[in-house]
C-alpha cells in the first residue's frame, strides 16, 4: 500500500513540492535571521556609543562630580543589570556604576556576567571602555534583548513554515488523491478490458482537462478495438458457417458415396477423402479456438479450481495409453495445491496437448513426467520428457500457428498444439516456458495461486 | 422414434433424413426457426435435432422457448461453429447433445439412439446385467460368470456407459466425452487402448465376447 503509494505520479508531485517549500522556507528563514541579527547589534552598538558619548560629555564641563551623577543616574534609571554603567577614577576605584569590575582594556567587548562581577545573571554583555580625562568609563548593555528578539523571529518563522507545509500537504494531498482516482479508474478499465470485458469505457468529466482528453482518446481506441474484435467474431462465424456448409456437403457426398461403393480401392480412396476432410475441420476447428481464446473467450467463466483434478484425469486417461506405445507417464501432484483461477475443460486440453507432444514425438522407451507444484505463490506445471527435443533455432517459433518442426512435417498433427497451449496458458494469466531437459523437452507452464478472499 | 429435424441446408436436411428413415424412424422436415417453435409445440417428438444457426429464429432461441415451455423431449443441436463457448451454451440454453459439422451420420445416429432410449427408470436401476456379466452400481462391483472382477474407477465408467447403452452403438467421440470427459480430439489411441485394457479383463477369459466393435463407428456390448 505505501508502496504504490510513492509510486503514484501524484503524490510524488505533492511529497517533491512541499519538500521544495520546506527547504525554501529553512534557507529563508536563515538569512532573514542573519539579517535581523546583524542590524539589531549594530544598533545596539549605536546606542551604545550614544550612552558613551553623553556621559564622557558630562564631564566635558570639568566637574567630576557631573560625570558621577550622570553614571549613577543612568545606571539607576537601567532596572538590573539590562543596561551596565561603571566609572573608576585613575587609581581604579569604582566612582560609580551599577558593576565594580572593570576589564582591563579600552575598546569594544563581548563579555559575559562574570567577568563584570554581576552574580544575577549569566547574560553575555556588549560594551565598550573609554578613558575620560584619566577616569575609565565603560557603557553596556545585556545581549540578552537580541536573543529574545531573534528567537521570536525564529518561532515566527518556524510557525508559518508548519502552517504552509500543512496547507501544501493538504492541498496537494488532495489534489493527488483526485488525480490518483481518476488514473486508478483509467487502470481498472484498462483492466477489465484486458480480461475481455471490451465493453468497458473510462468515464469521462466534463471538466475537459487533460486526464479527460487522455481518457477520451483511450476510449476511443478501445471502441476501435473492440470494433475489431466484434467484426473478427463475426467474420470467423461467418466464414466457419459458409466454410463448414460445403465441408459438411462433401462429407455427406462422400459418406453416401462409401455406402454404395463395392470395390475395395475405391472405398480406400473415399478413407483417405475422409480423413482429409477431418484434417480440414480441425485445422478450421483448432484456429477459430486459438482465435477465441486470444480474444478472452471463456474467461468470465473462470472458477477457484484445483490442478490435482484436471492432473487425475489425464492419469486416468493416458497412463495406459503410454504403456500400450512401451513408453513410461508419470503423473503426480503436490498434495495441497493452491487454487487456481481457470476453466477445467480448457487446462485439460493444455494438459492432453503437452502429454501427447511428448509421447508422439518420442520412440518407445520415451519416459515423460507432468506434474504439479506450489513453488511460492505460483503453481508450476510441467511436462517433462527424454524424448527428442526441440533445437534451440528453433525453440521460438514453435508456438507460432501451424510451424511444424521439420523433422516432424510428414507425420500426424496440424502444428497448432502447442499454439493452442500457448493461448490457453496466457489466458489464464500464466507464463509458458521451452526448458532443456537434457535429454527433451521440459515445457514449464507457471500458474498464479488464487488470491484468498480476505 | 418420430424424430423432428430443423435444418435450413437442404442437401444436409434431405441426408439426415433419409438416414433416419432407412434406420426406421419417422421423420419431420422443418427448415425456419419459428415454425419449427410451433411444429415442436403442438406435437409431440421423441427426440428433436436442431441447426444452431437458422433463418428467422435462431437454434438457440429455438430451444430456451422450447424449454420455457416445458417440452423435455431430448434435443441435439447441430452446428457449424465449434468455438470455445458454443458447446457450453448450447447446452446451457437446455440442448441434451451438441454434434459439430462435418459429421458421419453414423455419428449422429448413435447419438440420436442414445438420446432417445433414455428411458425414466433406468436411473433409479442399480444392477445392470447382459448375458453372465453383472455390474453393481451401487457397490461398483463386477462379475462375470460369477467370477468377481477388479476394475479401475475408469474402467468401470466406461463398461456403465456402454452396458446402459446395451445393443446400441456409442462412438468413440462420445465415449470421450461421456467417460472422460474429453471434448477435444485425442491425437493417440486414448478410447481404443482402454477399451482392449477392458476388453482383456472382462471378454479374453471368456468364451464369449461381449464388446463388439463396429468398424469406423464405434462399439456395443451385447449378448
Amino acid at each position: 500500500m505505501r508502496d504504490s503509494l510513492l509510486r503514484s505520479t501524484p503524490f510524488r508531485v505533492t511529497l517533491i513540492l512541499a519538500t521544495a517549500v520546506l527547504v525554501s522556507l529553512i534557507v529563508a528563514g536563515f538569512v532573514a535571521l542573519q539579517l535581523i541579527d546583524g542590524e539589531l547589534a549594530e544598533r545596539m552598538d549605536r546606542s551604545i556609543a550614544d550612552s558613551f558619548k553623553i556621559i564622557a560629555q558630562a564631564y566635558g564641563t570639568g566637574d567630576r562630580a557631573d560625570m558621577i551623577d550622570s553614571v549613577t543616574s543612568h545606571a539607576e534609571a537601567a532596572a538590573g543589570h539590562e543596561r551596565v554603567f561603571a566609572l573608576a577614577g585613575p587609581d581604579g576605584a569604582s566612582l560609580a556604576g551599577n558593576v565594580t569590575t572593570l576589564p582591563a582594556g579600552d575598546g569594544w567587548m563581548t563579555l559575559d556576567a562574570a567577568s563584570l562581577g554581576i552574580a544575577d545573571t549569566t547574560a553575555r554583555y556588549r560594551l565598550i571602555i573609554g578613558t575620560v580625562a584619566g577616569n575609565r568609563l565603560l557603557v553596556g548593555q545585556s545581549l540578552t534583548e537580541i536573543g529574545e528578539i531573534a528567537g521570536l523571529t525564529l518561532g515566527s518563522i518556524v510557525w508559518a513554515g508548519v502552517v504552509i507545509l500543512g496547507l501544501v500537504t493538504a492541498v496537494g494531498g488532495v489534489l493527488a488523491l483526485r488525480a490518483q482516482r481518476r488514473i486508478n479508474e483509467i487502470g481498472a478499465t484498462m483492466a477489465r478490458v484486458g480480461h475481455g470485458d471490451l465493453a468497458a469505457r473510462i468515464p469521462v468529466s466534463a471538466r475537459g482537462d487533460d486526464i479527460d482528453i487522455l481518457s477520451g482518446q483511450m476510449n476511443a481506441a478501445l471502441d476501435r478495438v473492440s470494433g475489431l474484435v466484434e467484426g473478427m467474431r463475426q467474420v470467423s462465424v461467418n466464414i466457419a458457417h459458409d466454410l463448414k456448409t460445403p465441408l459438411n456437403r462433401l462429407a455427406i457426398s462422400v459418406e453416401a458415396a462409401s455406402v454404395e461403393a463395392r470395390s475395395e480401392p475405391l472405398l480406400g480412396f473415399l478413407g483417405q477423402a475422409t480423413t482429409e476432410i477431418q484434417q480440414i475441420n480441425a485445422t478450421f476447428d483448432a484456429l477459430l479456438r486459438i482465435a477465441q481464446i486470444e480474444a478472452g473467450a471463456r474467461r468470465e467463466r473462470f472458477v477457484a479450481m484445483d490442478l490435482a483434478g484436471v492432473l487425475q484425469r489425464i492419469k486416468d486417461a493416458y497412463v495406459d495409453v503410454a504403456v500400450e506405445r512401451q513408453q513410461v507417464l508419470d503423473v503426480r501432484w503436490d498434495a495441497d495445491l493452491p487454487k487456481i483461477d481457470g476453466d477445467a475443460e480448457l487446462l485439460i486440453q493444455l494438459c492432453a496437448n503437452l502429454v501427447e507432444n511428448a509421447l508422439r514425438h518420442g520412440p518407445a522407451g520415451t519416459h515423460a513426467v507432468l506434474s504439479a507444484q506450489s513453488v511460492g505463490g505460483v503453481v508450476q506445471l510441467q511436462c517433462a520428457d527424454n524424448g527428442p527435443g526441440i533445437a534451440d533455432a528453433e525453440r521460438s517459433r514453435v508456438f507460432e500457428r501451424l510451424y511444424r518442426i521439420e523433422k516432424s512435417r510428414n507425420s500426424a498433427g496440424n502444428g497448432l498444439g502447442l499454439s493452442l497451449v500457448k493461448a490457453i496458458a496466457e489466458l489464464h494469466g500464466a507464463t509458458i516456458a521451452l526448458e532443456h531437459n537434457d535429454p527433451g523437452l521440459r515445457v514449464v507452464v507457471r500458474f498464479a495461486a488464487r488470491r484468498r478472499p480476505s | 422414434m418420430k424424430i423432428l429435424v430443423v435444418e435450413d441446408d437442404k442437401r444436409t436436411a434431405d441426408y439426415v433424413r433419409r438416414g433416419l428413415i432407412e434406420a426406421g424412424h419417422v421423420v419431420d422436415l422443418i427448415a425456419n426457426g419459428h415454425e419449427a417453435l410451433v411444429h415442436a409445440t403442438q406435437q409431440s417428438f421423441d427426440v428433436v435435432i436442431v441447426d444452431r444457426m437458422l433463418p428467422g429464429l435462431d437454434g438457440l432461441a429455438v430451444v430456451k422457448s422450447l424449454r420455457a415451455a416445458q417440452i423435455a423431449t431430448p434435443i441435439i443441436f447441430l452446428t457449424a461453429v465449434n468455438g470455445v463457448d458454443d458447446r457450453v451454451e448450447g447446452l446451457e440454453s437446455g440442448g441434451d447433445d451438441y454434434l459439430v459439422k462435418p459429421f458421419a451420420f453414423s455419428e449422429l445416429l448413435a447419438r440420436v439412439n442414445a438420446l432417445g432410449r433414455r428411458l425414466p427408470q433406468q436411473s433409479q436401476t442399480t444392477v445392470l446385467q447382459i448375458a453372465d456379466l453383472e455390474v453393481d452400481l451401487v457397490r461398483r462391483s463386477c462379475r462375470r460368470a460369477g467370477v468377481v472382477i477388479d476394475l479401475l474407477p475408469r474402467e468401470f465408467g466406461l463398461l456403465e456407459y456402454l452396458m446402459r447403452n446395451e445393443g446400441r452403438v456409442v462412438t468413440r467421440t462420445m465415449l470421450l466425452e461421456r467417460v472422460w470427459d474429453f471434448h477435444f480430439d485425442p491425437q493417440t489411441s486414448v478410447v481404443e487402448t482402454h477399451i482392449s485394457r477392458l476388453r482383456a479383463k472382462i471378454d479374453k477369459p471368456f468364451d464369449r465376447q461381449l464388446i463388439h466393435t463396429m468398424r469406423s463407428i464405434g462399439y456395443s456390448i451385447h449378448a
